[in-house]
């Protein structure tokens, strides 16, 4: 009765618009930014089922839900490139904790020269990828790179680094700890910066060994600031693709072989438009997966 | 056959040509006022001799040309995204002869000949195996019952290269076979000073291309008839076996160590310092060869026609050419300036500042003008004798897939993840695959015994 007068009426929706308040205003943004999201997904769906055609000047979509995912599953080579972008992943992403954590400790450790030392570490994440391809590619050169000169210079054999089937992958993974150490250490910087000096100075005056301090102590204050860094290391050792296109393009063989360079090859090499857009949606399903079995492990770990 | 015809044809009309005072050598073609219109050219070595003559082009005629000028890698997108646009921001745009295919399929471009019906390729210039035709109704590079879509303005093949210097001083002749090859280099093979032979074996295009000169010397190819609808697969013949075995033969026995990715670039770089002995590369690499601020080796490297299976063989000259093409969206300005800019482009003196700036030209009377006497120009007699052989291997819609799997394929028997055998016949089967995507009629052979 009383919400049918006006007064009443302007009542109710001042209140719902005080309880909603927040929701209303972001509520533009968040549409924007949901279509800005949504739509290239949606898109990606369609044209995963699609095979899509250029002629007579324009494009021809025919949906033909499982012809891109029967060739998916035939696809040998997707399948040598997941593996062996789980191996970089892996392998990169393992080191570079290591050495960032280490770094990030040593660094703040330092009562002198800790800022030159930050600012010298982080530079190859300021460079351009091109460029660290081009200089990699250059000191990796058999018979004028500079590594080999210096292996040569020592009396052993020149190394095949790029071009030996079983090493060309490793050879990638060090360009790629070489560039993101720097990052991992960044972050891992920030938390040791961080870290409550107090407690530190009474485990130093309980006893606790450096040992103990560093596994029993700092390393589990810095849990939260490693796992933001294994997460956005791990989803962009995923992504990997520039350096293996610059260093080795996939070669020799299928032995650097990685599934965003496969995803190239078929999208824009070979212009397969809908099988492209089903390889798409694979890696970012094997993306998710990998990243859910590591947090499961992790999760198991924690609780043991 | 038609090939060779049209060939003979064109040297006769050379020569009539040259024998005339007053031919259309004398002087380039008058194009008139035309607006500014914007070419898509690739950054590769015969860029400067294209610059040159552009820039010749602009004085002449008063009329503007822009160039776009993109690496290797970047040029089929910006082609792509020109012609899949509104009004395309370029006006003429080269495309590799592999990509033309999806070009002309997908009807992105528009026949020279209905921008302007006067436009006629002059008989001098080579056809390159029909690079610039296509029949619709085939889905196949061909001109006689195609359009004419556009022309080549770079004939690269490979040559043979070798030291001329080396092989006099130690005796050596110079190769006709690739067992001649494998003889010369068990001498001139001492790495990591020097090495016997150099041919790519990296992944991708660069295998693909390399081994052409091995696969067509051995008689074999890679479909059975496409210009006439059968895409048999016939990669995993024996010839093909035999191919792809004394590739391998070579690449162990007188290359660098990286033999499995070795590249254009390094390739380039182990003749220019003078530890390539023999080798075999594009044309256009040869005026690297030559300049004395990138070659501890100037006027060392000589020419020679591409090695045979056996020395009453041919040699296998694949076609590695480019297509200028126009876009369907290209506005009217723009594409009558761009066919005006073809019809200079194409006359003989034209061609020859072209070649004069380091360009490769496609006119026949320009490699047997007086410019095949000049030192710089030493390699023109063996690219004339090997012309005639020239072959476009893909001229299907096709290419690009089957010309990534070639390189993935060889390159994996090369390095040995797959013998050679299993290698080819992966590799029928993703072709045939390949062409079953695109309804073609197809098969395979019996598969080769490992």
């Amino acid at each position: 009765m009383s919400l049918s007068t006006p007064s009443a009426r302007r009542q109710g929706l001042s209140d719902f618009i005080d309880r909603h308040f927040k929701l209303l205003t972001l509520a533009p943004a968040l549409i924007v930014l949901v279509a800005l999201t949504l739509y290239p997904i949606a898109n990606l769906f369609v044209m995963a089922v699609s095979t899509i055609r250029f002629e007579s000047g324009g494009e021809i979509w025919a949906f033909t839900p499982l012809i891109n995912f029967k060739q998916l599953l035939n696809d040998q080579i997707f399948r040598i490139a997941l593996w062996n972008t789980l191996l970089f992943a892996i392998a990169s992403v393992a080191i570079e904790m290591v050495l960032g954590l280490g770094l990030a400790i040593l660094v703040g450790s330092m009562t002198a020269f800790k800022g030159v030392m930050r600012t010298a570490l982080i530079i190859p994440i300021l460079m351009p990828p091109v460029a660290i391809g081009s200089m990699w590619k250059l000191m990796y050169s058999f018979d004028f790179g500079v590594l080999n000169q210096i292996v040569t210079g020592i009396g052993f054999a020149p190394v095949n680094w790029t071009g030996s089937p079983s090493l060309a992958l490793w050879s990638v993974v060090i360009v790629d700890v070489w560039h993101w150490t720097p990052f991992v250490f960044l972050i891992l910087f920030a938390a040791v910066e961080g870290l409550p000096k107090e407690v530190i100075e009474a485990a130093r005056i309980d006893g606790a060994s450096n040992r103990d301090l560093i596994f029993k102590i700092i390393i589990p204050l810095m849990m939260p600031a490693i796992v933001v860094a294994l997460l956005f290391r791990t989803i962009l050792a995923f992504k990997v693709f520039d350096e293996v296109f610059l260093l080795t393009s996939g070669g020799p063989g299928t032995s650097t072989e990685v599934v965003s360079l496969h995803l190239n090859k078929v999208f824009f090499q070979q212009n397969d438009l809908g099988y492209g857009a089903m390889l798409s949606l694979a890696i970012i399903a094997a993306t998710i997966a990998f990243l859910w079995v590591a947090r499961s492990a992790s999760a198991a770990l924690e609780k043991r | 056959m038609a090939w060779k015809s049209k060939l003979a044809l064109a040297a006769t009309t050379a020569l009539i040509i040259s024998a005339c005072p007053a031919s259309a050598q004398d002087s380039f073609a008058d194009v008139g006022k035309q607006e500014p219109i914007t070419i898509l050219i690739n950054a590769s070595p015969w860029y400067n001799g294209f610059e040159k003559v552009v820039g010749l082009y602009e004085e002449q005629t008063g009329n503007k040309v822009n160039l776009e000028v993109t690496p290797f890698n970047g040029m089929l997108e910006k082609a792509r995204s020109a012609v899949r646009s509104g009004t395309s921001p370029l006006d003429l745009i080269n495309v590799n002869a592999t990509n033309s295919t999806e070009f002309y399929q997908a009807g992105y471009i528009e026949p020279m000949k209905e921008i302007d019906p006067s436009f006629e390729v002059p008989k001098e210039v080579l056809g390159l195996d029909d690079a610039g035709c296509w029949d619709e109704a085939k889905k196949y590079r061909i001109c006689s019952s195609g359009k004419l879509m556009g022309y080549t303005p770079n004939g690269n093949v490979q040559l043979f290269y070798y030291r001329k210097d080396v092989l006099d001083e130690k005796g050596l002749k110079v190769p006709v076979t690739f067992d001649d090859i494998i003889k010369n280099c068990a001498v001139l093979q001492n790495p990591p000073e020097s090495y016997g032979y150099l041919q790519r074996g990296e992944r991708g295009d660069s295998i693909q291309y390399d081994f052409m000169a091995y696969l067509l010397a051995y008689g074999a190819k890679p479909v059975a008839d496409p210009a006439n609808g059968d895409y048999t697969v016939t990669i995993n013949s024996p010839e093909a076996k035999a191919a792809l075995d004394k590739f391998i033969e070579v690449a162990k026995k007188c290359s660098p160590q990286n033999y499995g990715t070795l590249g254009q670039g390094e390739l380039i770089q182990l003749l220019q310092t003078g530890k390539g002995m023999q080798a075999h590369a594009v044309v256009a690499a040869f005026p690297n060869f030559d300049n004395p601020q990138k070659s501890a080796v100037v006027g060392k490297i000589n020419a020679a026609p591409l090695p045979r299976a056996t020395p009453e063989g041919k040699p296998g000259v694949a076609i590695g050419s480019w297509v200028f093409m126009i876009p369907k969206n290209a506005s009217d300005a723009g594409k009558k300036g761009a066919v005006a800019f073809s019809k200079w482009f194409l006359t003989y003196k034209a061609q020859y500042e072209y070649a004069l700036g380091g360009g490769i030209p496609v006119r026949t009377d320009v490699f047997t003008s007086d410019l095949k006497d000049k030192p710089e120009f030493r390699w023109m007699p063996a690219y004339l004798d090997e012309i005639e052989y020239g072959v476009q291997v893909y001229g299907y819609v096709e290419a690009p897939a089957v010309s990534e799997a070639v390189g993935l394929r060889l390159n994996q028997a090369l390095v040995g993840e797959m013998t050679p055998a299993v290698a080819l016949n992966t590799l029928a089967e993703d072709m045939k695959a390949i062409f079953e995507k695109g309804g073609r009629k197809t098969g395979t052979l019996p598969p080769l015994a490992d």
